[in-house]
């Protein structure tokens, strides 16, 4: 494309780079792990091997077998010969198409199994992984690893290897024969390979160039089309349809440009790697019909007739072997691109000797922490604070100021840079995640439900509560008949592809979730924005009952929480710079007090 | 990519589909659509077919030599068979005409290498026009559907369909289409030079064939409804890692990575499980196959070894070309399952996008309509009422006439039908009973662009384009300058954040604006409304989900972005409220009350509630007291 785009002639221009792997020819380290990663199967993988060696051998002997009969007893007139012959045959074609029943199935196997152990490593790697990961990486991507790389992988892992093998064994074998067959006729075959060899490396540069270009082309198209689904009303409302028509006609004739490079230098390469077989044979026919022709040379025209054969096998493996190589390079760059992700090391994990807390009673304490999400540019500077277990704690501040750094610190969904976060004076990072996210309840502005029933999405967080749990739960927050009047109740489905529920009973269902939990330390980031002021005065009233005893941490939303709250922190820039109750604030006639009446005073 | 289709897939089911066309129908419009492409289809075809006698020719030829030397060598041997009467010069020597024989191979190939190379740059051509067509026109159908569209369906199935279905449909015309006649047209060249060779051992050589069909057709009934299923069940794996993806802090909040690594692996291990059956049948049906086609050769050896002995059939034209064409036609015939399943894919895919190029655009410009140039008198409602659904009606009866140069607030509870109302104004949807008129004239009966255009709007989530700030302020003109930016985010308070950024006017804006502060983005939202100088500002709750500090400034932008327009302001914040000439209560799709701010604290109770809600019960960081999901509105239906 050309780089005199202006802010015109795009409607999108995010391009993922990043995910193109360098391409090296054969990455012997790759290859080694793909091959560890097929060890858990050796037994499958030992008899396809002999699956596969045994066709080597059967596939050229077929072809041997036909020409023997042609120009043995069928060239000699010799009936009886022909039916041995025919019956040989038949055996053998048995066998192979027996062998085969193994070879594929046992090779699909194997490539499923390593495929499903993958995608299993690679959750469960992706779980391990802390907060900051999931926020620097686009979902599409993980996707991407876990279905095309994958995909390209198990075409690695369940056929290059085996095919190549199949191939290079029957080259021999037609090789061998040929040299056995008349071995000076073999040199002209030999004399042919350099020209194979340099054809081969002049178009797979080009191939993988045009590849590259290809892609590229074609992620700029997906991009512009998925933001110009996503942003119709925008478009609609400003009246951009044609205009953006246009762009994307554009955009899809520069693909198909790349994409047609890629056809016609394809169009190009096979032809010439098949043009040298052709050649063979016209050579051949002169060279062998020369030394039939000569009285004095040996050659039987048996033996030419036998040649011909093998030269077709010997010469149809190059294009498979050239398409293998290809399927190679796509099988490590999906493997380059899992591994480089499997290998992400988490920055962060439990400690071995993490401490298992059974029972928390709540006490959190800031200790002079520091934190930001670049290590160099701070969110949150020396915030130091206790809360007693039974505190409510609320913290104020404007977008930005700090206070969800401050939620994230207390789930440890990130650690401190500087000065300690303690639980139960515990430092947070040696006390074992688990332990510490059972006895936790969170909940957020933003509603994440999975899809399932709303029975199942409560159950969430203790998988082993009964109905009667739930029913509980629900009651204790004064919800109870809002939930159950949706369309089936609590078994209503949810998430994709189930039933339309309000944002509101999204909270509701969220607030469950996390009071199920029965939480020592309860966090509440703007968690009632969604609800209706009806709903939410009798959420309030259940909520003074279910806090107590517990630490909660809650995000203002409504100044009545922030009234009754032990201790009103402020922040702003990352700063605590007041700190009271809510009374002592207003006495103190200063910023929280400046913002209350700046909001209040119309 | 195949990430997205994986999840399309999923998503089809809940995608509602309109019009189902029958498969016969759907054919019939690819084979239309192919019909057009007839010249450059047909050239391919010709292409192909010609190499395919081209390297019969070949086979031809080294038979003929073959024969020709055993006739020189062998003493019994019958002499060749010269094809077309051509006969070699009696005065050649044998290695003369062996010599001209192996020059002849050598020029079929020559000929046969840039025949291929023409038909490749001949089918490309073809592809590539056809995909493109579709892709664009389903992409420009896509850019004017209107809203209901929209609301029925999946983003990601919408998406795919100018994606990866546009290539399915694609891959009929110049895949589907000429490898039929080509492999139809094949058989059938095959069929000729091999009878004609031998009658008898064609027939014989055969007689499997069929076998060979059924036996196709009988494996993809049994394994394509496992395949269906298998698909089924990957999109519930893929489901299963796209919301532990997004619903991450739940996951780790609640310490729940077990279980849903246990979950993930029950999903995986199903697919596997699955697989297992399918592969035994693959792994059965494909040798079984390939054993039917050993037989062919085998009646060969047995049929035509006699033949040869007996002197019926030389042995290089008959027998070593009667083998390999054998080969051939096995290789031809095993192509009839890809090309069904190819035929499958295409018609599912077909489906999806004739489903888009059929969809009517129900919003539209009339044939006759008027052209606006500024909206200089009134917008007037009378008597409107509005459904998403008929049976579902969200405003009713609605009557408001606002005057030029008005500035009217909006507000009520959620669901009330506020964002509604502006939708309408905007004509994303037509009135069902009622009318709307801009200067006295329906809004049906205008050019919609210049309805469209005449009003500028800021969407609730006020939703950017990951592209550089300059672009999506001009997004409504795209050819506007530098300067006439600059100027409109100056009125929209947003000149001053965007000079500090890196780049200025040229920073990228992240993924949907992941980048910039809420606020931030409302103002760039506001500068994008105000650079195509509206008469009419549409504002929708566009300081709800922001602080005070914020809300401040972009009160300030918007007071300035009022003047000397109409203005329309959505809003529960008294802040916002209190700034109008005007304002209508919306409660229930009506209309509970209009006056101003002073008016309506007498006269309407719900509005003094709201007031002294905020008044008493405000918090500095909260949000409007009463909640603010007008977005509820949108999607409720």
């Amino acid at each position: 494309m050309s780089r005199v785009a202006t802010f015109r002639q795009s409607i999108t221009r995010h391009i993922e780079r990043e995910d193109e792997p360098r391409q090296k020819p054969l990455d012997f380290r790759l290859i080694a792990r793909l091959m560890d990663a097929t060890r858990p199967y050796g037994r499958q993988r030992f008899w396809l091997l002999v699956s596969v060696v045994i066709r080597a051998v059967q596939l050229p002997a077929l072809t041997w077998f036909i020409a023997a009969l042609i120009r043995g007893p069928i060239a000699n007139k010799d009936s009886a010969g022909v039916i041995q012959g025919a019956i040989g045959f038949a055996l053998l074609a048995f066998s192979t198409q027996f062998v085969m029943h193994y070879r594929q199935r046992l090779a699909l196997e194997l490539g499923e199994s390593v495929v499903t152990d993958l995608r299993n490593q690679l959750f469960r790697h992706m779980h391990r992984m802390p907060m900051r990961w999931f926020h620097t990486n686009r979902i599409g991507r993980v996707i991407s690893r876990m279905t095309s790389d994958i995909e390209d992988i198990r075409i690695g892992v369940q056929e290059v290897f085996y095919v190549t093998l199949v191939q290079f064994i029957q080259m021999g074998i037609a090789a061998a024969a040929m040299i056995w067959y008349d071995w000076s006729l073999f040199l002209i075959v030999l004399g042919l390979a350099p020209v194979i060899w340099v054809i081969n490396r002049h178009f797979h540069r080009r191939l993988s160039n045009a590849l590259r270009n290809m892609r590229e082309s074609f992620s700029r198209v997906t991009a512009t089309l998925v933001e110009s689904v996503v942003g119709i009303r925008v478009t609609q409302g400003f009246v951009r349809q044609e205009e953006n028509a246009r762009i994307f006609e554009e955009l899809s004739l520069d693909h198909s440009r790349y994409n047609s490079k890629v056809l016609k230098t394809h169009g190009k390469f096979l032809p010439l790697l098949e043009l040298n077989s052709q050649i063979f044979m016209a050579v051949l026919l002169l060279v062998g019909g020369y030394r039939v022709l000569t009285p004095g040379h040996t050659t039987e025209i048996g033996d030419l007739v036998g040649f011909f054969f093998m030269a077709n096998l010997f010469f149809s493996p190059i294009s498979i072997l050239g398409n293998q190589y290809n399927q190679a390079m796509t099988a490590m760059a999906g493997a380059e691109r899992l591994y480089r992700l499997l290998d992400t090391e988490p920055e962060w994990v439990d400690p071995p000797d993490a401490l298992q807390l059974n029972t928390i009673r709540g006490h959190v304490e800031f200790r002079d922490v520091t934190f930001g999400y670049d290590a160099d540019r701070p969110v949150l500077h020396h915030i130091s604070f206790k809360a007693k277990p039974g505190d409510v704690i609320a913290l104020v501040g404007h977008t930005g100021s700090g206070k969800s750094s401050i939620i994230n610190l207390v789930c440890r969904f990130y650690l401190a840079d500087a000065g300690q976060v303690l639980i139960d004076g515990h430092e947070i990072r040696s006390i074992a995640g688990h332990s510490l996210h059972r006895r936790m309840g969170i909940v957020q502005q933003q509603n994440f439900l999975f899809s399932g029933t709303v029975a199942e999405n409560i159950r969430f967080a203790r998988p082993e509560a009964s109905d009667a749990d739930i029913m509980d739960v629900l009651r204790k927050l004064d919800c109870e008949d809002l939930l159950t009047a949706l369309p089936e109740g609590l078994h209503t489905r949810v998430g994709e592809g189930g039933a339309a529920v309000s944002s509101g009973q999204r909270q509701l269902i969220c607030f469950a979730r996390a009071m199920l939990a029965d939480p020592a330390i309860l966090v509440l980031d703007e968690a009632t924005s969604s609800i209706d002021s009806a709903t939410e005065s009798r959420l309030q009233n259940a909520l003074e009952v279910l806090l107590h005893g517990r630490t909660a941490f809650v995000v203002a939303h409504r100044l009545s929480t922030i009234r009754h709250a032990d201790q009103v922190l402020v922040l702003d820039h990352g700063r605590i710079v007041e700190r009271g109750t809510h009374d002592e604030l207003i006495t103190h006639d200063g910023i929280y007090a400046g913002l209350y009446e700046r909001f209040a005073q119309h | 990519m195949s990430g997205v289709s994986g999840v399309s897939q999923g998503n089809q089911s809940v995608l509602k589909v309109r019009r189902r066309l029958s498969s016969k129908k759907l054919l019939r419009r690819l084979l239309r659509l192919a019909l057009e492409y007839r010249g450059p289809c047909t050239a391919v075809v010709l292409m192909q077919i010609t190499l395919v006698v081209l390297s019969l020719s070949t086979l031809g030829i080294t038979g003929l030599g073959i024969d020709y030397l055993s006739s020189q060598v062998l003493k019994n041997s019958a002499p060749p068979q010269w094809p077309l009467g051509l006969h070699p010069p009696a005065t050649w020597s044998p290695l003369q005409v062996i010599t001209a024989l192996s020059g002849l191979i050598l020029i079929v190939a020559m000929l046969t290498a840039a025949l291929k190379y023409l038909a490749a740059i001949a089918s490309s051509a073809l592809s590539q026009e056809v995909l493109v067509r579709i892709r664009t026109d389903v992409y420009s159908k896509l850019q004017q559907l209107s809203f209901n569209f929209y609301d029925a369906g999946e983003s990601s199935s919408i998406i795919n369909r100018a994606a990866g279905d546009a290539s399915n449909v694609r891959n009929f015309v110049d895949g589907v289409i000429i490898q039929v006649l080509t492999v139809l047209l094949t058989l059938t060249v095959y069929l000729v030079y091999m009878l004609k060779m031998h009658v008898w051992l064609t027939l014989v050589c055969l007689a499997s064939t069929p076998l060979l069909w059924v036996g196709a057709i009988v494996f993809s009934k049994l394994v394509q409804p496992a395949y269906r299923q298998a698909s089924e069940l990957s999109d519930v794996m893929i489901r299963t890692l796209v919301e532990n993806l997004q619903g991450i802090q739940v996951v780790k909040g609640f310490a729940r990575e077990s279980e849903q690594a246990a979950r993930f692996q029950e999903a995986n291990h199903n697919i596997r499980d699955l697989k297992e059956t399918i592969f035994f049948r693959i792994s059965t049906f494909q040798p079984t196959m390939g054993l039917l086609t050993q037989i062919n050769m085998l009646v060969l050896i047995g049929y035509g070894g006699t033949l040869v002995i007996r002197g019926e059939l030389a042995l290089g034209t008959g027998m070593f070309v009667f083998a390999n064409l054998l080969h051939e036609f096995a290789n031809q015939v095993s192509q009839i399952t890809n090309i069904a399943n190819s035929i499958q894919t295409s018609l599912a895919s077909a489906q999806r996008v004739f489903e888009v190029l059929d969809e009517p655009i129900q919003i539209a410009t009339a044939p006759n309509a008027q052209r606006l140039e500024r909206v200089s008198d009134s917008i007037e409602l009378d008597d409107v009422s509005f459904g998403y659904h008929p049976d579902r009606m969200v405003l009713h009866h609605v009557s408001l006439k606002i005057q030029s140069g008005e500035c009217i607030g909006i507000t009520g509870p959620t669901g009330s039908g506020k964002t509604t109302l502006l939708s309408l104004l905007k004509r994303f949807y037509d009135v069902r009973s009622g009318s709307i008129c801009l200067d006295g004239v329906d809004l049906r009966k205008l050019n919609l662009d210049d309805v469209r255009r005449a009003m500028g709007i800021v969407f609730q989530d006020s939703f950017l384009f990951s592209n550089t700030i300059a672009a999506n302020i001009a997004f409504g003109i795209p050819d506007a300058t530098l300067e006439q930016i600059a100027a409109a985010a100056k009125i929209a308070a947003a000149d001053e954040f965007i000079r500090e950024l890196p780049d200025q006017y040229d920073s990228m804006v992240g993924e949907h604006g992941s980048n910039l502060s809420g606020g931030q983005r409302q103002r760039l939202a506001l500068a994008r409304a105000i650079v195509t100088n509206p008469s009419i500002l549409l504002l929708d709750d566009a300081t709800a989900s922001v602080d005070p500090e914020t809300e401040f400034e972009i009160r300030e932008a918007i007071v300035a972005a009022m003047h000397d327009r109409t203005t329309i302001v959505v809003s529960n914040r008294m802040s916002t409220l209190s700034q109008t000439d005007r304002i209508v209560v919306l409660q229930d799709g009506t209309i509970s009350a209009t006056g101003t701010h002073d008016e309506l604290l007498e006269s309407c109770d719900w509005y003094r509630e709201l007031a002294e809600l905020q008044g008493l019960t405000a918090g500095p960081v909260s949000r409007a007291v009463v909640d603010c999901g007008n977005h509820e509105a949108m999607r409720k239906h």
